[in-house]
């Protein structure tokens, strides 16, 4: 059979060979073309646009209820003697303010559609990191004060304040700030059932971002974490009796946290001697820090002069630095007044756990 | 005569390339594609239910309680670092009425849906998730795999859950400038 093939080949006239042969030419030929990597700066060149998010109608709950076949059980914790620790989670919900500790469960939106939650690739340029491409996960953004609403009153109007997301209102039932809580029943060896519940009305996110890019070999990160809310509390309240008196209410309560910079990120990765999670920020320096003389002032040189500026805006930037304010804090009904820790930096940090655990 | 016939069948079944330039679509013309209505989907998930693939010094059956039998995903975060760990996965998701459509918004959401008016995908959530025995740990480890040499490996905590969980909503999806 091979010989036949082999005999009809060789008697193919000139003409039909040189057919067969120019159309093989017109068929699918491979393009051999060496995959090349893309660099930081070719990255760094990557702007597309982002991916809003929003959430309609929202609802979230889930609780630990043996009676309806409900488990929601957090384990791995011991206590001092090494027994084991069971932490049953009672409740937890995302749902619309006036939810009554989670009772009422109606849809919130989360974010709006004229300024969403956002995933993105930003050009590091944009925001002072040369020539890297960072990926940002972002809550809604801040605003003009005379287009936004306040962070804190549920009852807000246009041109109250910074937050874009607005409270809940009669013309607009679902508002775009959620209650949300967590209550925890934890059960000890040879103790009674204790609870730690944590409610907070009408929150907001609004200039909360996570930004991630890669420094050298490892990742690193600048998170900024805003959280409003008019009222959180903390209790120890059973789930039957959750406005019971055994509480703190923090009235007004603002976090705004920034952990680590574009100039001095956050780092955070395991160890890989001890298994145990590492997060660190290094100290703050600049290329010429040695011409800052001893006063503190520029040698008077360029280098100088550029250090001074930096170290300046480091040091006054509020950006780069973390407040707490209470307007009201309340412990078991008695009122304390108002609380503030502002202006706080932190300028190093050096992070390691460990299993204390044999 | 034969042979040339016989060559220009051969040739009536070889592939031609149509080479012609690919062409961006910009946002407006991708504006006036529609597509079916949308989806609707039901399913369960189960994830290790009895046991994984492996079977060795800390992987085993799920009967055998000295061994781990869910399933391990470890992240790096840091070149010849540690690793980032959600272990011991296992168990299984029921949802039913999960759906996908395109949606088009000129109205509500508080007097932004006419200045968005634009469309979107909508991820509409089931309302009620079953979860059946599903368990995970969050953790820390110095290797990627338990029998690495010199593993090490710190439990932040483990979830257990099982019953109805709500999950309501829609989820509207679309770019951003």
């Amino acid at each position: 059979m091979a010989l036949i093939k082999r005999a009809q080949c060789a008697t193919l006239r000139k003409p039909t060979a040189l057919a067969i042969l120019v159309s093989a030419l017109g068929m699918i030929a491979p393009a051999f073309a060496e995959l090349t990597s893309l660099s930081d700066n070719d990255l760094s060149e990557v702007d597309g646009a982002g991916i809003g998010l929003v959430f309609e109608d929202f609802v979230f709950s889930h609780e630990h209820d043996p009676s309806e076949d409900k488990v929601f059980r957090i384990n791995g914790i011991k206590d001092s003697s090494g027994s084991d620790v069971q932490v049953n989670v009672s409740q937890i919900y995302v749902a619309r303010a006036g939810s009554n500790y989670g009772a009422n469960l109606e849809g919130v939106n989360l974010g709006r559609l004229t300024n969403p939650y956002e995933i993105d690739l930003v050009d590091g340029n944009d925001i002072g990191l040369s020539n890297k491409t960072v990926l940002e996960f972002a809550a809604p953004t801040k605003v003009d004060a005379a287009l936004g609403y306040d962070c804190l009153d549920p009852s807000a109007a246009a041109g109250s304040g910074t937050c874009s997301s607005r409270p809940a209102s009669v013309g607009f039932e679902n508002g775009e700030r959620p209650d949300l809580g967590i209550e925890l029943e934890i059960n000890a060896l040879g103790q009674n059932t204790t609870n730690l519940n944590v409610h907070a009305k009408s929150a907001v996110f609004d200039g909360s971002y996570l930004r991630l890019w890669g420094d050298d070999d490892r990742m690193a990160g600048a998170f900024q974490l805003n959280f409003y809310t008019p009222e959180l509390e903390i209790s120890t309240c059973d789930k039957q009796n959750e406005a019971c008196g055994s509480s703190i209410k923090m009235r007004d309560f603002q976090l705004e946290l920034a952990l680590g910079q574009t100039f001095q990120p956050l780092y955070f990765g395991v160890d890989e001697v001890s298994g145990g999670l590492t997060l660190e920020i290094a100290k703050i320096t600049h290329e010429y820090v040695n011409n800052i003389s001893a006063s503190g002032l520029s040698d008077g040189s360029a280098g100088g002069d550029e250090a001074y500026a930096f170290f300046e805006d480091y040091y006054t930037n509020p950006e780069y630095r973390s407040n707490i304010y209470v307007g009201e804090l309340e412990i078991g009904g008695t009122s304390l007044g108002s609380a503030k820790i502002e202006g706080m930096q932190i300028q190093y940090l050096d992070v390691k756990l460990r299993d204390l655990a044999p | 005569m034969m042979r040339s016939l016989v060559a220009l069948v051969f040739l009536a079944f070889i592939s031609f390339v149509v080479r012609a330039e690919l062409a961006s679509i910009d946002d407006s013309e991708l504006a006036d594609v529609t597509g079916q209505s949308g989806v609707y989907l039901s399913g369960e998930v189960s994830i290790n239910e009895n046991g994984g693939p492996l079977a060795n010094g800390y992987f085993g059956d799920c009967a055998d309680a000295t061994k781990v039998c869910g399933a391990r995903i470890s992240v790096q975060t840091e070149q010849n670092g540690g690793w980032f760990v959600l272990d011991n996965i296992r168990g299984s998701i029921a949802f039913e009425g999960l759906t996908f459509q395109i949606r088009e918004i000129n109205s509500g959401f508080g007097g932004d849906g006419a200045l968005f008016n634009a469309q979107v995908v909508e991820i509409g959530l089931p309302g009620t998730l079953r979860f059946d025995d599903f368990e995970y740990t969050l953790a820390t480890s110095s290797t990627e795999r338990p029998d690495d040499p010199g593993f090490q490996q710190v439990e932040i905590m483990g979830v257990e859950m099982s019953g109805d969980v709500t999950l309501e909503g829609n989820l509207l999806i679309f770019p951003t400038p």
